[in-house]
């Protein structure tokens, strides 16, 4: 007895494939649940810091959807599949395509999927390609009947937001090379930056031992809609971010990014033709220094004003977040951070750090990246904890050439370049540093 | 032996690439057994005795080909030569033609490094072979235990290579009863390329060929390690252009082997599948060569028999569509 059956036209297929594509840049496996009115395509990575979904609309991007429910599965029937199984049915069939001169356009007439459970039947996903040429293909690939985990987002806490056409963000993306592990997004006055870097060396004999760290400012006329606090770093993992806006630019629709503190999850979602993608990835980074400035720019809505005293019960936030290691506490979504973790998996050279490394270690070296900030050697010595997030330390350290883990954090910051566009609040800064110090 | 006598065999092509398309169709086995006659020459390759692959390469495709065999005992037929040659080295030094080509691109792509290598194999506008600067191939087999000699020229470069003959194994053809056919299907040779394609994501070790009277017609089905998978033509009977059957027919075949026919199926126009009541396979193709000629290619399969692995066939029938 089929549980559910549903037709795919050619351009399902073809959406079908770019989702499992899509999808199986996060995972190996993909969940499928589906109920009468919905059908979802979700998968979780091994290290649970993403989550990505996919959700049809039964009624659009189908041709027939029929569910019938019995049993166990009365209300939703969910199931998990290996992807590439399930992808090499709905794979492109360009090879025939360039060869038979007849039908260029179009192979597949419609494709037939049902999905066979229950006593005495065999679980099997039974997919029926129907060629134009009248060739019929059948696949039969079996899966295993396992609940989906599903990460959840609360809007409510999402302070930030931006949107920007996902064919922009694409072109951003494509520029960031493809030895990097993280994306930075922060904001600085006009300007949005995307700043692109890896913390892990390449070779120990190569002179720059870190692969390129590129970084894109961006105006936020680029963008539909921002709301960002000034300054605030948040950190991702760009391999996540790349699968998400390769797919949202064949949809070509504005994507949005939800986000508040590092270490909470960021919410992007974008919809498709009858599609709606949501994906959830986890975030490291650091704010800047003043919580309450913002970067905005509002057309619909107005901005969210009642933000300052959540602001302010930040520095607890990051602090635990900054440790890098796997809390549970703040998490809205049962997500762990594998970008909150790796980063704080000391390196090598940082085992002559002081004995006492503060919160702020981890998040300084994942995050210690502005624009125009090369970040070849971040520094190994945190700074005073109460300077934490009134400072501007981090660029300071990350413009320092050479890392002397003997000298001081005040040293430091002097002995650097100073990059900043703004030359006279540098050693206004550093003023402060030291008297507070 | 003196100068005047005339070769067991010469043979000269003008355009060797037929020669090589035909012959990298059988390229599976390390050996090819080399059967030379009036009409052409014969390489039969052999894998196990289970599987066998033979180009034809009708003398038609050659420019000149002359022939003397020595006379048999009685003086009456002449004997055919029979040899083997390792056919991997014969594929490489046909190969070789193009070469001056591949080198002239080689460098054109050092220069220009922005040069996009997607689709490097195609021949370019400028190559020798498309302007009608083709090289010439010349075949030659002396006598009896000589090496069996190649000798290409092509712009103004000679390269003779010998391949070391070997005595021939004469494994006898796989019995197929051309008089004893259950079916016999003639399509079109990329549609059953498509089909295997079909399949080969499954990972399957098993293929199994059924042909039916009534629809589905002809079903190629396979188990493998993440599905099974099959394909049938019951909305496309239009697509077999010969269907005459017998009986319904179903055997099973190490796809390894139906795959190593891939080649053939690419490049052939047209394919007849056939099988006999003992469940030997045979699959023709025709090949359209450069020139409007026509080659063969035949290949033959024998089933696993059938009864140790009754099970897994039963399985695999039972998870046909309905």
């Amino acid at each position: 007895m089929a549980v559910l059956t549903f037709t795919l036209s050619e351009e399902g297929v073809t959406a079908f494939r770019d989702a499992l594509n899509c999808l199986s840049k996060f995972s190996e496996d993909v969940s499928i649940e589906a109920r009468k009115d919905s059908f979802f395509l979700s998968t979780m990575n091994t290290s649970k810091s993403a989550y990505a979904s996919f959700r049809f609309a039964t009624s659009r991007f189908f041709g027939r959807y029929q569910y019938q429910g019995t049993g166990p599965f009365q209300e939703k029937f969910f199931c998990s599949m290996y992807i590439r199984g399930l992808a090499s049915l709905f794979r492109s069939r360009s090879g025939v395509e360039s060869r038979s001169e007849g039908d260029k356009q179009s192979i597949i007439d419609r494709c037939d999927v049902a999905i066979e459970d229950g006593e005495g039947i065999k679980s099997r996903f039974i997919a029926r390609i129907i060629f134009r040429n009248g060739l019929t293909a059948t696949h039969r690939l079996p899966f295993e009947v396992s609940m989906p985990v599903h990460a959840k987002f609360n809007k409510q806490e999402a302070l930030y937001h931006w949107s920007i056409s996902s064919r922009t963000l694409k072109q951003l993306v494509d520029h960031f090379g493809p030895g990097t592990e993280y994306l930075d997004i922060n904001t600085d006055g006009d300007h949005v930056n995307f700043t692109c870097f890896s913390e892990k060396t390449i070779s120990d004999d190569a002179v720059l031992k870190k692969p390129l760290h590129t970084s894109i400012a961006v105006e936020t006329d680029e963008f539909d809609d921002i709301d960002v606090e000034d300054k605030l770093q948040i950190v991702v993992s760009i391999k996540d971010v790349r699968a998400i806006t390769q797919h949202a630019a064949i949809t070509g629709n504005a994507i949005v990014a939800r986000y508040s503190l590092p270490a909470k999850p960021m919410q992007i979602s974008y919809s498709g033709d009858a599609i709606s993608c949501e994906f959830l990835i986890m975030t490291v980074g650091e704010r800047g220094g003043n919580p309450e400035k913002r970067t905005k720019k509002v057309r619909k809505g107005a901005a969210n004003k009642g933000s300052n005293s959540i602001s302010k019960a930040m520095p607890h936030l990051e602090e635990t977040s900054r440790r890098g290691s796997s809390t549970p506490s703040q998490t809205m979504a049962d997500i762990q951070r594998k970008q909150a973790a790796s980063p704080s998996m000391p390196p090598p050279s940082s085992s002559r750090q002081p004995p006492n490394p503060t919160p702020r270690l981890s998040a300084a070296r994942a995050s210690a990246s502005r624009i125009g900030a090369f970040d070849f050697r971040p520094s190994q010595r945190p700074p005073p904890p109460t300077l934490r997030s009134e400072s501007l330390f981090v660029e300071d350290e990350a413009w320092e050439p050479v890392r002397d883990d003997d000298e001081d954090a005040d040293e430091d910051a002097r002995l650097e370049w100073d990059h900043s566009a703004d030359p006279v609040s540098f050693p206004l800064q550093i003023v402060e540093i030291m008297t507070r110090g | 032996m003196a100068a005047e006598v005339k070769p067991v065999f010469r043979a000269v092509s003008t355009s060797p690439r037929p020669l090589y398309q035909l012959l990298r169709c059988i390229d599976f086995a390390q050996r090819v057994h080399v059967q030379i006659t009036e009409d052409g020459i014969r390489f039969a390759a052999d894998n196990s005795r289970v599987m066998q692959g033979v180009a034809f390469l009708d003398k038609t495709l050659f420019s000149a080909y002359t022939v003397n065999f020595p006379l048999s005992e009685d003086g009456e037929t002449p004997e055919y030569p029979n040899f083997q040659i390792p056919l991997s080295t014969f594929l490489e030094i046909l190969q070789i033609f193009g070469s001056v080509d591949m080198a002239a691109r080689a460098q054109k792509a050092d220069q220009d490094p922005y040069r996009s290598n997607f689709r490097n194999y195609r021949p370019s506008a400028f190559s020798n072979q498309t302007l009608g600067i083709p090289g010439t191939c010349t075949m030659l087999y002396a006598e009896e235990g000589d090496p069996f000699k190649v000798t290409l020229e092509e712009s103004g470069i000679k390269t003779t290579s010998a391949l070391s003959t070997y005595l021939p194994e004469m494994p006898e053809d796989i019995p197929f009863d051309r008089n004893d056919l259950t079916f016999k299907i003639i399509m079109s040779s990329r549609t059953l390329f498509d089909c295997i394609a079909e399949i080969i994501p499954a990972g399957p070790v098993k293929l199994t060929i059924t042909a039916t009277k009534t629809s589905p017609f002809l079903t190629l089905s396979c188990a493998g390690d993440i599905g099974s998978s099959s394909v049938d033509f019951a909305r496309g009977k239009d697509l077999l252009e010969t269907f005459t059957i017998n009986e319904r027919w179903s055997q099973a075949y190490k796809f390894d082997f139906i795959r190593h026919a891939s080649e053939a199926m690419r490049i052939a126009s047209k394919v007849s599948l056939r099988g006999d009541s003992q469940g030997v396979l045979s699959l023709q193709f025709m090949v359209d060569v450069e020139g409007g000629k026509r080659s063969f290619l035949d290949f033959r399969f024998v089933p696993f028999a059938s009864h140790d692995d009754g099970d897994e066939e039963d399985d695999v029938e039972s998870e046909a569509y309905d």
